[in-house]
């Protein structure tokens, strides 16, 4: 009897502690599991299977896997990604962090300055690929024949119809559209540095490259961390420019492994496109925790 | 390393870089206002015809109108939907740290890196099932749990730096949980709204790789599918109708980024470095 009393006790004093307003997370954590977490799950089965997104599904093991990796053309789109992700993560950082640099002075127009820079990253990456192409066709595109009017010389070659040059192209495009992206996250660290930081390094006598190397290098880590995080992310699961530029010719040169995913999906290789995904998860998630645990803020 | 570089030269830099950014875009008008019967030869490549009957072909043939107005409502119907569920949830997240919530914040801030690509493939079937392709209502569901992760971090945090006392006033006054976050906490957050809603807001308008498996049916498209279906068709030529189009589908953004850009650049770097 008394241990029943205890126990109702307890409850009571349990359900008035109980406060409903932790479970405000509830909704979002519903929606996440069932159109993320579920999906996730149920690609890793679907990917162990020939379905072909219709009829019956059989269960074939990683014989999914081994196809993937006997495939050329998934090969070569294996290639073309992590080629295209490394230079536009390595050139967006540089070209952003130049631009950062030139901006973080005091100049008339600074502002109208930031705008233009950064305009190009607000307009969808598939539009801006379609504008580029107007510019770069060789032969009838603009610069061609902007060119000819200034009485240059043809500098716009054959680019896009060529295996490097065009992979180059697509980079190009993509480090143009993001630089600005780039360049505001390390304007905001550079204004965060103390200039007490950098005055000191110069009484003690640093050289500008030293205090560049020393001190900003070292103040910036949370920016270059988030800006290496997110550009490898975005650029290893690239889809919209290479679709609108170069549609991933020519063949399957310029192919990334997001457009080979959906055209396996169309293609009706289900089961095989979420192989693929599983293996992009791989390759995206390798990087992205190698740059995580680099950038770690040292304190 | 600025100060030593010649100003003039710096300006030189900037005047330069801020042409390479706006060149294409004049190009892009340039060739929307020629006429269909031109060619480059004929006259300058830098004064165009203003040939505006292009826009108002562009306009009809390409349907890039009701593909504005699906944008428009994907994107308000997403970030609604992710406010409203993201927000309560960083409350919940923030005030009271339960195994439970604990537990789903790792999960979610552990999947925020992974692209939607990854699982859109099996989501594909799940929608299919739902009888959720060709819906607005299911784009928005699918581009809310690609967007949910960064509202949930964004309101997390800026609600774990509000003094506690404000919840206990509230509670004192009689408030439930539910309404001490939208009457007291939510007003006094904005920022944190308007830096998800920057950072977040221009990728939902500007969907292309989900759209391109959940938006297929021609009256329900947003602005990427519709241009991608539309620009196919041309095989390359009709440069004149291509362009125009881009024209009118750039010009919401643009517009909307001009107006705003002050709390856009604010709110960009609050709600990034703050993470």
């Amino acid at each position: 009897m008394a241990l029943l009393m205890e126990i109702l006790a307890v409850k009571t004093l349990y359900r008035k502690k109980f406060n409903w307003a932790q479970l405000m997370s509830v909704p979002a954590f519903i929606l996440y599991a069932v159109f993320f977490v579920y999906p996730l799950f149920k690609g890793v089965g679907m990917s162990m299977t020939n379905w072909d997104g219709m009829g019956e599904a059989k269960f074939v093991g990683l014989q999914n896997f081994i196809d993937f990796f006997n495939d050329p053309r998934a090969l070569n789109d294996i290639k073309t990604t992590l080629i295209f992700a490394l230079g536009s993560a390595v050139l967006l950082n540089l070209v952003g962090l130049a631009y950062a640099l030139l901006m973080n002075t005091k100049f008339r127009g600074k502002g109208f300055a930031r705008v233009i820079v950064y305009l190009p990253a607000i307009i969808s990456p598939l539009i801006m690929g379609y504008i580029w192409y107007f510019l770069l066709q060789p032969g009838r595109g603009y610069l061609y024949h902007a060119f000819a009017q200034l009485g240059l010389p043809d500098l716009v070659g054959n680019w896009m119809s060529a295996y490097p040059s065009a992979l180059a192209v697509l980079i190009l495009v993509n480090v143009w559209q993001f630089a600005g992206m780039t360049m505001i996250i390390y304007l905001a660290g550079l204004q965060s540095i103390p200039t007490e930081l950098l005055e000191a390094a110069t009484i003690d006598g640093a050289t500008p490259w030293q205090r560049f190397t020393r001190v900003t290098i070292p103040q910036l880590m949370p920016a270059i961390r988030i800006n290496v995080v997110t550009n490898i992310i975005g650029s290893l699961s690239v889809f919209d420019v290479i679709m609108s530029l170069t549609e991933g010719g020519p063949g399957y040169a310029t192919e990334s492994l997001s457009i080979y995913i959906m055209r396996m999906c169309y293609g009706s290789r289900t089961g095989y496109s979420t192989a693929v995904a599983l293996i992009l998860f791989l390759i995206i998630m390798i990087p992205v925790l190698i740059s995580m645990r680099l950038t770690r803020a040292k304190n | 390393m600025n100060r030593r570089m010649p100003k003039v030269l710096r300006i030189i830099a900037i005047v330069l870089i801020c042409f390479l950014c706006i060149i294409p875009f004049y190009v892009l008008l340039v060739l929307s206002l020629n006429s269909p019967q031109r060619t480059f030869y004929e006259g300058s490549v830098f004064v165009p015809d203003f040939y505006f009957q292009n826009y108002i072909d562009a306009w009809v043939k390409s349907q890039i109108g009701t593909a504005i107005i699906n944008s428009a409502v994907i994107t308000a119907g997403t970030l609604l939907l992710t406010i409203f569920v993201g927000g309560m949830a960083g409350y919940a997240i923030a005030r009271h740290s339960t195994r439970f919530n604990k537990t789903g914040f790792a999960v979610i801030i552990g999947c925020m890196m992974i692209p939607g690509i990854i699982n859109t493939v099996p989501l594909y079937t799940l929608m299919k099932n739902i009888d959720a392709i060709n819906k607005l209502w299911g784009m928005i569901l699918v581009c809310s749990t690609l967007a949910l992760p960064s509202a949930i971090f964004i309101f997390t945090m800026f609600i774990r730096a509000l003094p506690k006392e404000l919840d206990e006033a509230a509670a004192i006054d009689g408030c439930t949980g539910f309404k001490t976050f939208w009457r007291v906490i939510f007003p006094v957050i904005k920022p944190a709204t308007a830096a998800f809603v920057i950072l977040n807001g221009f990728g939902i308008w500007n969907n292309y790789a989900q759209a391109v498996f959940f938006l297929q049916s021609r009256v329900k498209q947003n602005i990427p599918q519709a241009l991608s279906v539309f620009f196919q068709q041309f095989a390359g030529a009709k440069w004149h109708l291509m362009a125009a189009t881009a024209v009118i589908a750039i010009i919401p953004v643009v517009i909307v980024f001009l107006i705003f850009q002050r709390q856009f650049m604010k709110g960009l770097t609050d709600g990034a470095l703050k993470g």
